[in-house]
């Protein structure tokens, strides 16, 4: 959806390329269109990594038990109460600030991956 | 976000558990993204982490969950947000934070149990602190 959302709006935005820079004579284009984010896209395998870590430092939590595809509640018997914490714990570590009606959505660690992996500001 | 949490209103009360239940884990979320400036305002990065202050909200939220009456829930969240706002607009000091939220959470709530076996039901409660 957010993946969506980018390309539409990426489609409809024209940058004028004004900024020529003057160098030993001859003129360089300087491209910088957008830069801030986006391409620098994070790396699916990095994601999977990153949240098993979040998932494995959490207290209650078994480390030998959590693989990619663990449901929290179903399969790491925690309450939702936990899995709240554990989708604050990942907001931290992307540096993201997830809506209420996603993060009700996370319950398990793919939905997490997914939605993480999908989302323009990770880092 | 001292700002924006100071003129907070008191919603209306929760029409049933289920809602009351949703503002549960609202305020959780408020109070989990309140907790870097909360580091920050009382430089907690030295005794504490982060994900340590998120176990110990929901530790303390988890004390009252085996109430079910929404009424019930509304005032133990206004108490809680109270609290959240007192803490984030630094109306407390580094010591209220560290004695209540940081230090050995867990002696006090079960030393009783292993020394006093003896005592009786009132010394018990007289020892339990007030925390």
């Amino acid at each position: 959806m957010a993946s969506a959302l980018r390309s539409s709006i990426l489609r409809h935005i024209r940058v004028p390329i004004s900024g020529t820079l003057n160098l030993n004579g001859s003129r360089l284009w300087t491209f910088r269109s957008m830069s801030s984010h986006g391409d620098d896209h994070l790396d699916k395998q990095e994601v999977v990594d990153r949240v098993l870590d979040v998932v494995k430092s959490f207290p209650k939590v078994d480390p030998s038990k959590v693989t990619p595809d663990v449901h929290f509640q179903k399969d790491l018997g925690l309450d939702s109460l936990d899995t709240v914490e554990i989708v604050m714990a990942i907001e931290e570590e992307f540096k993201l600030e997830i809506p209420d009606k996603e993060a009700d959505k996370i319950d398990s660690c793919p939905l997490a991956i997914e939605y993480i992996y999908n989302h323009p500001m990770s880092s | 976000m001292a700002s924006t949490m100071k003129y907070v209103r008191v919603p209306p009360n929760s029409a049933s558990l289920a809602e009351a239940r949703q503002r549960v884990f609202e305020f959780f979320k408020t109070a989990c993204r309140s907790i870097p400036s909360i580091m920050e305002i009382y430089t907690l990065d030295d005794v504490t982490s982060p994900s340590q202050l998120r176990s110990v909200i929901s530790s303390e939220i988890r004390k009252n969950a085996h109430i079910t009456n929404p009424k019930v829930i509304d005032m133990l969240l206004f108490k809680g947000t109270e609290e959240l706002c007192n803490i984030v607009e630094h109306s407390k000091q580094r010591h209220h934070i560290l004695g209540q939220y940081v230090l050995n959470r867990e002696d006090r709530t079960h030393d009783i149990g292993n020394k006093d076996q003896g005592a009786s039901d009132f010394l018990k409660s007289f020892y339990k602190s007030n925390y």
